[in-house]
């Protein structure tokens, strides 16, 4: 059973990161603070007796959950139906080519970083926007795997789906914010 | 062209796969993502303490009560020193015999009551000057129940 320090600093490490992703998901920070609080009493009374080590998981999952349920009221609450659309996913951009996006960024081919003519909260502004244009499972996925560092089994058990569907999305994620933000000169 | 599939590349053979080089985009994405993150406002952060503070809180709170049980058990268990032994069990029993007793008791005072009562008629009628005989004779029944009597 994790100890109360244990908890916090479980919780203290991913809050922060936790809040941002559901802020991409809600668009809403006030909503998205209930959110992660939601999701940390969850963890905090659910799972008090689980050890330490099993916590950060535990907690992404229970996260993804409360952001699901905040969009279930949300339906409810406004009689509209969620467009599914955005669970569908999108076209992977065959004919992008990732790897001249990667070499333009090392400086490879020569080209001017745009990060040196913009500013780098400018170039965050820019990412965390197209993440937020981003369907929703892609996006899941994306920060789940990259962000959260979670193994892709991990993920596939956190959004309850495969793990082929998880190397989908996150492929998929990452050809279209790489196609997206070329596309307005940002190569991270 | 797509030279992450294309094998008539010059880089052909020293391509790294497509995984890895979606990886290696994606790290760049999150470092940004990361420190945006470490730069969140100053109420924000706030309010994610006051929320852990508040889930620390109540997980005390379900523990407390998980444990609650078992410390008033534990404290029966202590004050009494095991299993009771016979003089308490008697001495439980003690308001039920008394009770029992009590209730005997009343029972045998409201016989004795009422055999007085009846010895007292009886003897009442012994008394008197018209023989108890005369009760069973039709005619003084009679006389009694025109009231010649008074």
């Amino acid at each position: 059973m994790a100890s109360d320090k244990e908890l916090s600093d479980c919780l203290k490490s991913v809050e922060k990161r936790a809040f941002k992703r559901t802020v991409y998901a809600v668009r809403d920070e006030d909503a998205a603070l209930d959110i992660v609080q939601d999701a940390m009493i969850r963890l905090a009374e659910k799972y008090a007796d689980r050890p330490a080590a099993e916590l950060p998981l535990l907690f992404q999952r229970i996260l993804s959950n409360a952001t699901m349920d905040w969009f279930r009221r949300q339906k409810v609450r406004n009689a509209v139906l969620q467009n599914m659309s955005d669970f569908d996913a999108d076209g992977s951009g065959d004919d992008f080519d990732l790897l001249e996006s990667l070499e333009t960024a090392d400086g490879m081919l020569g080209a001017e970083s745009a990060a040196e003519t913009v500013s780098r909260s400018q170039i965050l502004l820019l990412i965390e926007g197209q993440i937020g244009e981003l369907p929703a499972r892609q996006r899941e996925a994306f920060l789940l795997r990259y962000w959260e560092e979670l193994d892709t089994a991990e993920t596939a058990a956190v959004m309850g789906c495969s793990e082929g569907s998880v190397k989908t999305h996150c492929s998929r994620a990452v050809h279209a914010l790489a196609k997206a933000l070329r596309s307005k000169g940002i190569v991270p | 062209m797509n030279p992450l599939t294309e094998t008539n590349s010059p880089m052909a053979g020293h391509l790294p796969k497509p995984e890895a080089l979606e990886g290696q985009y994606a790290q760049r994405l999150t470092a940004h993502l990361s420190s945006g993150a470490q730069a969140l406002p100053h109420d924000i952060t706030e309010r994610l303490r006051f929320s852990r503070e508040r889930a620390l809180a109540s997980r005390r709170t379900a523990v407390a009560l998980a444990t609650a049980p078992a410390v008033v058990h534990a404290g029966r268990a202590a004050a009494l020193g095991g299993p009771p032994a016979l003089w308490l069990r008697l001495a439980s029993a003690l308001p039920l015999v008394v009770l029992v007793a009590g209730l005997v008791f009343i029972q045998h005072h409201h016989d004795l009551q009422q055999i007085e009562v009846a010895a007292e008629i009886d003897s009442a009628l012994l008394a008197d000057d018209l023989p108890p005989a005369a009760y069973g004779d039709p005619g003084f029944s009679e006389f009694l129940r025109n009231g010649d009597a008074l």
